[in-house]
């Protein structure tokens, strides 16, 4: 059984009167520990099928799948779990709530979770050190560089050890050191951990470090 | 190092972001709060004192000079000092109304101040021992035996005026020398201001020409109706029986204070209607801002696997701590006001200072639900509007 599964997905939005069909009818499947590439131009709904699997929009039609049930027809409470527990999410900007440290935006998905959080501070401190910038625990996002904050959306969703990281573009801004050192520790969290990743992004270099490679066009997937 | 982080820490820090915008609309709330105590303590104080003056009067019908019952009323409940005065003549006159058992008259006298060892304006009562049955109660608990001629006592309140506070201390009043022998107990009437004197003292403070008083004149007359006869009725006959005097029953004392106070409630009622209004919409003006400002965060949040209940319940932290603390600051601002700007306008003398605890509590409990609930039902669609949005709309700040 694959972890996820759509099923003939498609997602129109209606904007102003008109209507856009970001999804058109994909079917995909995705094996525990894969880790996907997702490339294409923009507007083509690579980050409308990020969000789809990760549960954060809901499809028009189809099924989002996984590990084979369904979630697209879930209540919000059963999808904020699924979102909570099973799936880390990174943003393609920096998505640090400005009030919070480091640890503390670290620690954010662990106050949504009804499972023991007593240990979360130190896994918090663990991740940071992990990413890197585990001397910067106590700084606020404006105190950080954009490559800082991208590490510490890193290991915020690291936190609850989700099956699954969905990475939207996740260097996209940042320099090429930090960018291969964001790669190298994506690697490595799915050889060692079997976190599935799906990852988009527009650089081809990185993609083809992936081991299966998308290529979304106006709304259809195709493997290349 | 904080390592607990929950979501009230989470929603101070919010709290703080903007502390100005925070600070303006937890001092909305106190103003709010503060008028509520204030209208309240008002309310409930005045309509205390005037039933519980009028209940301990200690007659059932009282008899003025023609025109001069708000006086009466003033002097009785309000502790004002005023003067008026009809013919002695009519005290036997009114004690042949079928109907009344027994009479009792006392005369106004306002002192003046000035002179060394005079004593501050206050209403001076000089009475008659013999008929007395509006002062005795109160006297016998303060001394014994009768109160002789240049010999006075106080209310419990001028007591402090006065700086007495202790018995045997001597002062002047009309430019006779009186020794303070006593001090009444607290009555909750206008007798709590008063001097009082035998009715004797009257001939020398004649002599002394330092009151407007003429020979052969009082200021009032008390009256006890027989048992099973109608107070009203008994007033009404003495009324019809002379066009020199006003005469009312105890029941109507202060019934223009009360009808008055009846106005003030409707106008006060009004008022604070509208600026609650006014405050949930201040509210709801807020929190639609920040619901704005804020939308992203909330979608950030949503896509990490906040439910709506926990967006509402970090709004709903955010929403008490105003509300709490906007209503804790209106309380203390309000009764302050009520027991300290009160005693600076007539009608408001002392109005707090009466309120046992328990009013008090009372009051403070109605005026933090309504503060906090003001901000609760202001901030409740924003929140709302919030929570509902797909956190990928939210995201994009759609």
């Amino acid at each position: 059984m694959p972890q996820i599964e759509l099923k003939d997905i498609s997602k129109i939005y209606t904007v102003g009167g008109q209507t856009i069909k970001a999804i058109d009818s994909v079917s995909l499947k995705i094996a525990r520990g894969d880790f996907l590439s997702v490339v294409g131009h923009s507007g083509s709904g690579k980050t409308t099928l990020l969000s789809i699997i990760g549960g954060i929009i809901r499809p028009t039609s189809g099924n989002m799948l996984f590990e084979g049930g369904d979630i697209s027809n879930l209540d919000d409470d059963a999808l904020s779990g699924y979102r909570n527990e099973k799936v880390g999410f990174m943003f393609q900007f920096a998505s640090l709530l400005p009030v919070l440290t480091s640890v503390e935006n670290v620690m954010l998905p662990g106050l949504f979770s009804s499972a023991d959080r007593s240990d979360d501070y130190r896994k918090a401190a663990e991740y940071l050190d992990i990413v890197g910038i585990g001397d910067k625990i106590n700084s606020y996002p404006s105190q950080l560089s954009g490559g800082q904050q991208r590490r510490v959306a890193i290991a915020r969703a690291l936190l609850n050890d989700p099956d699954v990281i969905l990475a939207d573009e996740p260097t996209g801004d940042l320099d090429e050191e930090t960018e291969a050192d964001i790669m190298a520790l994506f690697k490595r969290l799915n050889h060692e951990k079997k976190i599935t990743f799906i990852l988009i992004t527009h650089n081809l270099h990185l993609a083809a470090q992936a081991s299966r490679r998308l290529r979304m066009t106006r709304g259809a997937l195709e493997e290349f | 190092m904080t390592k607990s982080f929950t979501l009230f820490s989470f929603a101070t820090r919010n709290l703080k972001r903007k502390p100005l915008r925070t600070a303006v609309l937890v001092l909305s709330i106190a103003l709010l709060v503060s008028a509520l105590v204030f209208i309240l303590s008002f309310v409930r104080r005045v309509d205390t004192v005037v039933r519980t003056a009028s209940d301990r009067l200690g007659a059932d019908v009282i008899i003025v000079p023609a025109g001069s019952r708000g006086a009466a009323d003033d002097i009785l409940l309000e502790n004002t000092v005023k003067t008026f005065y009809m013919d002695k003549g009519l005290v036997e006159k009114v004690g042949r109304i079928k109907g009344v058992d027994s009479l009792t008259y006392q005369t106004y006298l306002a002192s003046i101040t000035g002179e060394c060892c005079d004593v501050p304006e206050t209403i001076v009562v000089a009475f008659n021992q013999d008929t007395d049955f509006i002062i005795k109660p109160w006297l016998d608990k303060a001394m014994t035996g009768r109160l002789k001629k240049g010999e006075a006592i106080v209310g419990s309140e001028s007591a402090m005026n006065i700086s007495l506070g202790l018995t045997e201390v001597d002062s002047h009043l009309f430019g006779n020398l009186f020794k303070m022998v006593g001090t009444l107990e607290k009555t909750g009437t206008g007798l709590d201001t008063a001097i009082f004197i035998d009715e004797s003292n009257i001939e020398d403070i004649l002599i002394k020409g330092k009151s407007g008083l003429k020979p052969g004149q009082i200021s009032i007359i008390f009256a006890r109706v027989k048992k099973g006869e109608d107070p009203s009725k008994v007033a009404g006959d003495i009324q019809d029986s002379s066009v020199e005097v006003n005469a009312v029953a105890r029941k109507d004392i202060g019934r223009n204070i009360l009808s008055t106070l009846k106005d003030l409630n409707r106008v006060f009622f009004v008022t604070v209607m509208l600026v609650s209004v006014l405050s949930v919409f201040l509210v709801w003006a807020v929190f639609s801002a920040i619901a704005n400002e804020r939308a992203w965060e909330i979608g950030i949040m949503r896509a990490i696997g906040a439910r709506e209940g926990h967006v509402s319940g970090l709004f709903l932290v955010e929403v008490l701590f105003i509300g709490m603390t906007g209503s804790i600051l209106g309380i203390v601002a309000g009764t302050t006001i009520s027991v300290f700007l009160a005693k600076n306008f007539m009608l408001l003398k002392n109005v707090s200072a009466g309120l046992g605890l328990a009013e008090r509590l009372v009051i403070a409990l109605l005026s933090l639900t309504a503060g906090v609930g003001i901000c609760v039902a202001g901030a409740m669609s924003p929140i709302r509007r919030l929570k509902k949005m797909e956190p990928l709309l939210a995201i994009r700040k759609e």
